[in-house]
């Protein structure tokens, strides 16, 4: 192996894409959508506090209203008596939101309730008002049967179950988690790797295609062995999908810290509130503390996700990976003269791909099941799988098993796809089929 | 010294034979042209040469021992096939295959710059190669050849896909290189840049040698041994082909003493292209004359 040449060649096929506008432009609008991803449910969260609706109400049952209390989202106002009409028409001049138009008690003891608003109401509002309205005829319900010391019975029988989630770790110390948390990461990270490794493994594919197509293979290989030259490009393109994670990093960072300080976010994460919100518990049995508790766990389960073991496995595997596959993609494209020709052939390498993918699913619902196991140690869906049951914790030795074996199997992969690209590159003429490769395989 | 050595070069492709016991010897500092028809297996013995295809047997020395990868990576090679990348910048482009050859970024861009001021070219360095016609592509596939200055060159069809202007300026290169001391093996149907470049030639046919030697003994021994003699007498000019005698005086004098005047006389050399065409026709070319 000549060094310099191969320098010489990672050096091109590193320039060449860099300097692409299409490499700047995903770079920065990735970003930009991550940082959006991020900033905009907070940014809604925040805003909507200020926005209340107005809500007036007609309450021609003389039960409900009581049950109608003022909170973040809502300010009711009562205008029982007056004329629906008059109300309505300030609601069409915008004076107010809603207009909440409630029926007299009915024979069946219920009442019927309507909106009006020039907007739809929202999911949210219904949802809140229907309850609160059926609480108030709940109650007047259980009223009537004129039971003695209600007041105390209903406060006495009131009650707040949720379900507490704890995971225990090697020592037996329980922390709280929340398995959605897990799920999402563990879902991102197996879809992260797994279009990292489809995306850039295809671009050594094509890379190789162009060079033979173009006929400049030729004059390549009478100046560099097949080898550097598969290489080089396997490792410049490498060299590619690391700056681009590192971009993509690197100016997420600053979009989300740029737009907290703008928008005030900053402030209000890192406000005593919040943090009093994160370590309360769970006592409360208002709407607030349960959100609140929710905060805590969040912040709780993302604080115990093995970030470090995460980041640094994320990198393992999809160098791993990306070697592994972007060799067998060379070795298909060196067999191939167009793009369409590789569809059929390049079948054997995208089905794990595909595979690894669907075990992500799996993995997601319940990591510990056999096929995720199997999934996670088995070189071709490896780094995929395993990155999505690390969240949820994996063994070191697990780790260093998937680990090696992905690296043995790469290098066993990579001196078969050398052996093919060698012999392929300068094939033109006929489609080479699966059988053509082995051939390629065995010849010295 | 030859500064390569095909001997008994072997190749098959499954059943189908392209070399068959070819042995060729390149002159050092000569014009080497590498002739035959389509599919006589010139390409194949050129990409022997540079290692590109393995042969089934026979050997390849270059100036006297089996040839390298070190060796190989320092022949400008120019395939039939040529190729660029097309969405590369022209001067991108052409560093890139020079440093490939292992020369180093200054040393290519001065090198480069040379060449580009020599074809009038210098405009072209920031240009992609896709915008490129045809005919500059290939100037700029030659420069990319030649450019590390290389002692061995084998171009296979230098001249297809020029114009005659630029055939010539190709034409002209390729004797100055030549001149400067450097051994150019090319593969052409051009079988008039043959008498006009070549030193030396193979001729290849089926798979197999025809023949091999300086172009001018070639021509020689295949001519029919004639000469022509032209003369003005009373009536006018006269043209006459006659068979050459041992002595060529014997015969000017017999015309001098018929009291005409003799304008030239001259031995009648075939051309190349006659030669080719009666070789290949002939077939395996078995009725070869001692």
């Amino acid at each position: 192996m000549n060094l310099h040449k191969i320098g010489v060649v990672i050096s091109r096929e590193y320039l060449t894409r860099v300097k692409k506008k299409s490499f700047l432009i995903t770079t920065f609008v990735v970003p930009i959508l991550f940082a959006a991803l991020c900033i905009l449910p907070a940014f809604l969260i925040n805003n909507i506090k200020e926005k209340a609706q107005s809500v007036v109400v007609i309450d021609n049952s003389g039960i409900v209203l009581p049950y109608l209390e003022d909170s973040d989202a809502m300010d009711f106002t009562d205008c029982t008596g007056r004329d629906p009409e008059e109300v309505k028409q300030e609601v069409m001049d915008g004076k107010s939101d809603v207009m909440l138009l409630i029926s007299a008690i009915d024979s069946t003891r219920s009442v019927s309730a309507q909106t009006f608003s020039r907007k739809p109401t929202g999911v949210d509002f219904s949802q809140n008002v229907s309850y609160k309205i059926n609480r108030a005829v709940e109650d007047y319900r259980i009223k009537s049967y004129g039971i003695e010391g209600l007041e105390t019975i209903m406060k006495d029988v009131k009650s707040n179950v949720s379900v507490k989630e704890f995971t225990l770790d090697d020592s037996g110390k329980a922390t709280v988690s929340e398995s959605g948390i897990y799920m999402i990461l563990s879902m991102v990270l197996g879809m992260m790797i797994y279009m990292f490794i489809a995306m850039f493994g295809g671009s050594v594919m094509s890379s190789v295609i162009e060079e033979k197509s173009s006929r400049v293979v030729e004059v390549l290989v009478s100046s560099v062995k097949s080898l550097e030259l598969m290489f080089g490009k396997i490792i410049g393109i490498a060299l590619v999908a690391l700056t681009q994670f590192a971009l993509w990093i690197l100016l997420t960072l600053v979009l989300v810290f740029g737009a907290s300080t703008i928008f005030g976010l900053g402030d209000l994460l890192s406000s005593p509130e919040m943090t009093q919100m994160a370590q309360s518990g769970m006592s409360g049995v208002d709407m607030s503390s349960i959100q609140n508790s929710e905060m805590s766990v969040i912040l709780t389960t993302l604080s115990n996700i093995p970030w470090g073991q995460l980041i640094v496995c994320f990198f393992v595997y999809f160098i791993l990976g990306y070697l592994l596959y972007a060799s067998m993609y060379a070795a298909i494209g060196s067999a191939v003269e167009n793009e369409a020709d590789a569809q059929q052939l390049q079948l054997p390498v995208t089905i794990p791909l595909m595979l690894a993918f669907f075990i992500v699913f799996f993995a997601m619902r319940n990591p510990e099941s056999g096929i995720v196991w199997w999934g996670s140690m088995i070189p071709f869906t490896s780094p995929i799988v395993m990155l999505a049951r690390i969240p949820y914790g994996v063994p070191g030795w697990e780790i260093l098993v998937s680990v090696l074996v992905l690296l043995v199997t790469f290098i066993v992969m990579a001196w078969a796809s050398a052996k093919i690209y060698k012999a392929g590159i300068l094939m033109f003429g006929k489609k080479s089929t699966w059988s053509d490769l082995f051939k390629w395989l065995k010849q010295k | 010294m030859s500064i390569i050595q095909c001997k008994e070069i072997c190749k098959s492709f499954g059943e189908k034979v392209a070399l068959d016991h070819v042995s060729v010897e390149v002159p050092e500092g000569r014009i080497f042209g590498l002739l035959g028809p389509n599919g006589a297996g010139k390409t194949t013995l050129i990409r022997i040469i540079n290692r590109i295809t393995i042969p089934n047997g026979g050997d390849v020395l270059f100036k006297g021992r089996p040839i390298t990868q070190q060796d190989v990576e320092k022949i400008g090679y120019m395939p039939e096939e040529r190729g660029l990348y097309r969405k590369m910048k022209v001067g991108d482009q052409a560093l890139y295959l020079a440093q490939l050859k292992g020369m180093s970024r200054q040393d290519a861009v001065a090198g480069l710059k040379d060449w580009f001021v020599r074809f009038g070219i210098q405009d072209w360095w920031n240009k992609k190669v896709e915008e490129l016609s045809k005919g500059m592509a290939q100037k700029l596939q030659f420069i990319t050849t030649v450019v590390h200055k290389p002692d061995l060159m084998i171009l296979d069809e230098p001249f297809s896909g020029f114009d005659p202007v630029n055939a010539e300026v190709i034409r002209k290169e390729i004797l100055r290189l030549r001149d400067e001391g450097a051994t150019i093996i090319l593969s052409t149907h051009n079988m008039e840049s043959v008498e006009e470049l070549c030193d030396d030639i193979a001729l290849i046919n089926k798979s197999r040698l025809v023949i091999t030697g300086g172009v001018a003994d070639i021509r020689r021994r295949y001519g029919n041994n004639n000469v022509e003699i032209e003369y003005t007498d009373a009536d006018g000019r006269h043209t006459e082909v006659l068979p050459r005698e041992t002595d060529g005086n014997n015969t000017l004098k017999s015309f001098i003493d018929k009291g005409v005047t003799v304008n030239s006389y001259k031995e009648l050399m075939p051309r190349m292209n006659d030669i080719f065409i009666k070789l290949v026709t002939e077939g395996d070319g078995q009725n070869e004359p001692a």
